[in-house]
């Protein structure tokens, strides 16, 4: 049966290399008759409609889901040889079908649990152990839910991942490991030094040093609760100049983020919750996006920051507000869209910050600074302080360009509708009045000043999810 | 005959039955192959598709008309007004009621695209066969894609036992 295989396909590639031929022999000689009759006689061994060439078996199989291409390994041998290159390889509980959504985590069975982790384990290292190696481009393991996973089967399976010359490694281990991961970094020298182009790591220790060449094409890295030090992430920073994209979040070694100047293509910097983070000192030219969430007051200095277009913060720091519109915004003068979530004074639990409500005198006047690109501002978790009405007001006086200016005095609702309601975040009773008394403010002092050219967008508490009694 | 219609050059495609389809030079170079052979000078007369019967050539070049895309005098005023995300909302429903077709004549188009290298021709047709078959056995897959068990019993039992976690 085999050897049939073999024949037909050898007919096929005789047939496939003559058509070739024939097009491009059509295309010197201008000519056609001679041609379409030589046509009609190699077409008449083909069966249109009925029979595909194996290389478009090969694709149909590429583009298959994990679970859909494992079982279509089952049909035939083309189909075997293609599982075994298999190109984009996301291996998770999901996509391995070890879903156990429906039962309840808190009363499953320990052993259950520790059950559906082995599963999960031999099932992946089923996969990779049987890949070829060849063909291999992006590996995904969402190991994000296994509490104990045996070091050596990490390793192994990166190591068939380098060989194969990966561009894209997705690693998510779980944030309750009961041991820390070291990530190999020498291993990438088994094949993958020069092709790794995107790297995720989340839950492990990465130390990257500077000897190794293989950031070289590095263009996306995101970094999740990684233990990772300033200098080792400088110094991976300065060799990896093809970067596009930097995420780091709760990367708790990490104090101060220095990016060099010769990160020229860097255009999203995104740093979120690194706790003992003091101070950002970028210097690439380029970064389009800049996205800073987290409880500490951070010292931001753009060396070259022109570019910056977009601009997102999030922070509970009482000064933040002030700190925004002072010192930061005057480094970003071609921001278009400006989005502040603070949380500093409605979750006060005393509520006792220096409200605007009954008293606008000593408003402070801030430095006068255009920003003449500014299009979009977004203030969640806006509330009748000073500090709020003092940045609001400015942006309206000062920004000409201003075309939309929303202030949600609530923090977002995710997908509540009448249909589905309880989709918002809860809110105590104290911070709901605070939002009401934010929303009258609003109508007393910004309404009335609000040019017509822009568009006002007030959202306050969900009626369905934060009815309260006044 | 290579032949320009209102400032736009056309290009003439004939299928091996004898059609000719004049089409401009833009839309025919959705085909990869067909844009190498224009960039390499081959296409100064009529360019014969083999293998490609009138019938499916012409819905293949209706996808490229659908598809090419919209620059110049008039193309340009049309992506103008209409917004990308409705664009591309547009298209997928049009792909979605072209596509709408017997089994061999998606296979006739999957060869077609894959011969002309239409990438996005090939994944559509790839991409709703995949849809078909998704949820069938083994053997209906096999009959669908006409394609044999070339297996041997023991051969079948290993690779069964190994992705049996597909299966389940």
């Amino acid at each position: 049966m085999r050897l049939m295989s073999r024949k037909r396909h050898r007919q096929r590639r005789r047939r496939r290399t003559r058509h070739d031929g024939l097009i491009a022999s059509f295309c010197k000689k201008k000519c056609s008759l001679r041609q379409q009759d030589d046509y009609s006689q190699s077409a008449a061994g083909l069966r249109p409609g009925l029979d595909l060439p194996e290389d478009i078996y090969r694709h149909i199989h590429a583009l298959m889901p994990l679970r859909d291409a494992a079982r279509a390994a089952c049909v035939s041998h083309t189909f075997l040889q293609s599982w075994r290159r298999y190109r984009n390889l996301t291996l998770s509980k999901e996509t391995l079908g070890l879903n156990v959504n429906g039962i309840d985590k808190d009363e499953m069975a320990r052993d259950l649990i520790s059950k559906v982790d082995g599963d999960l384990i031999s099932k992946v290292d089923g996969i990779l152990k049987n890949h070829s190696g060849v063909g291999m481009k992006k590996l995904e393991l969402n190991l994000y839910c296994c509490r104990k996973v045996d070091h050596c089967y990490l390793n192994s399976w990166l190591r068939i991942a380098f060989r194969a010359g990966i561009e894209e490694l997705t690693m998510l281990l779980s944030l309750t490991s009961e041991a820390e991961y070291n990530f190999p970094c020498s291993l990438l020298f088994s094949g993958s030094e020069k092709s790794i182009r995107h790297l995720k790591l989340s839950s492990c220790v990465f130390r990257p040093t500077a000897e190794l060449d293989c950031w070289r094409r590095l263009k996306e890295l995101l970094l999740t609760n990684v233990l990772i030090t300033s200098d080792e992430l400088e110094c991976l920073l300065s060799t990896s100049s093809m970067l596009e994209l930097l995420w780091l979040f709760r990367c708790k070694e990490i104090v101060r983020v220095k990016i060099p100047c010769q990160l020229q293509r860097l255009s999203f910097l995104r740093v979120g919750e690194c706790r003992k983070l003091q101070e950002i000192e970028s210097n690439a030219p380029n970064i389009s996006t800049f996205d800073i969430s987290g409880s500490n007051l951070v010292r931001i200095s753009f060396g070259g920051a022109l570019q910056v277009k977009n601009m997102r913060m999030c922070s509970y720091q009482p000064n933040f507000i002030w700190y925004t519109r002072t010192k930061l915004m005057p480094s970003v003068p071609n921001v278009e869209t400006l989005r502040i979530s603070s949380y500093n004074e409605v979750h006060q639990t005393d509520m006792k910050h220096d409200s605007i409500v009954g008293d606008i005198s000593h408003l402070r006047q801030l430095p006068e600074h255009c920003h003449d690109n500014l299009k979009s501002v977004t203030i969640v978790g806006f509330c009748s302080a000073k500090s709020m009405f003092e940045l609001t007001l400015h942006i309206i006086k000062n920004t000409s360009s201003l075309q939309c200016l929303t202030l949600d005095t609530s923090f977002g609702s995710y997908g509540c509708s009448v249909d589905k309601p309880g989709g918002c975040n809860p809110m105590g009773r104290d911070i709901i009045k605070e939002a009401h008394r934010a929303l009258l403010a609003i109508r007393t002092h910004v309404e009335g000043i609000i040019p017509s050219r822009v568009e006002l967008n007030v959202s306050g508490p969900c009626s369905r999810c934060h009815a309260v009694e006044h | 005959m290579a032949t320009r219609e209102a400032g736009k050059k056309m290009i003439m495609l004939k299928s091996p039955d004898g059609m000719e389809f004049e089409v401009e030079e833009a839309v025919a170079m959705e085909s990869q192959t067909i844009r190498k052979m224009i960039e390499d000078d081959c296409a100064d007369t009529a360019i014969l598709i083999p293998n490609i019967n009138s019938k499916i050539l012409s819905r293949v070049i209706e996808y490229c008309n659908k598809h090419v895309p919209t620059t110049g005098a008039t193309g340009a005023a049309a992506s103008d007004t209409v917004a990308p995300a409705a664009l591309a909302e547009d298209l997928k429903i049009w792909d979605a009621e072209f596509i709408k077709v017997n089994r061999a004549t998606r296979f006739n188009l999957i060869q077609a695209a894959s011969y002309l290298n239409i990438k996005g021709l090939l994944d559509l047709t790839s991409q709703t066969t995949i849809d078909t078959i998704s949820d069938n056995s083994l053997e209906e897959i096999r009959s669908f894609l006409s394609t044999k068990n070339d297996y041997l019993p023991e051969e079948e039992q290993t690779i069964r036992r190994e992705n049996q976690w597909a299966f389940q």
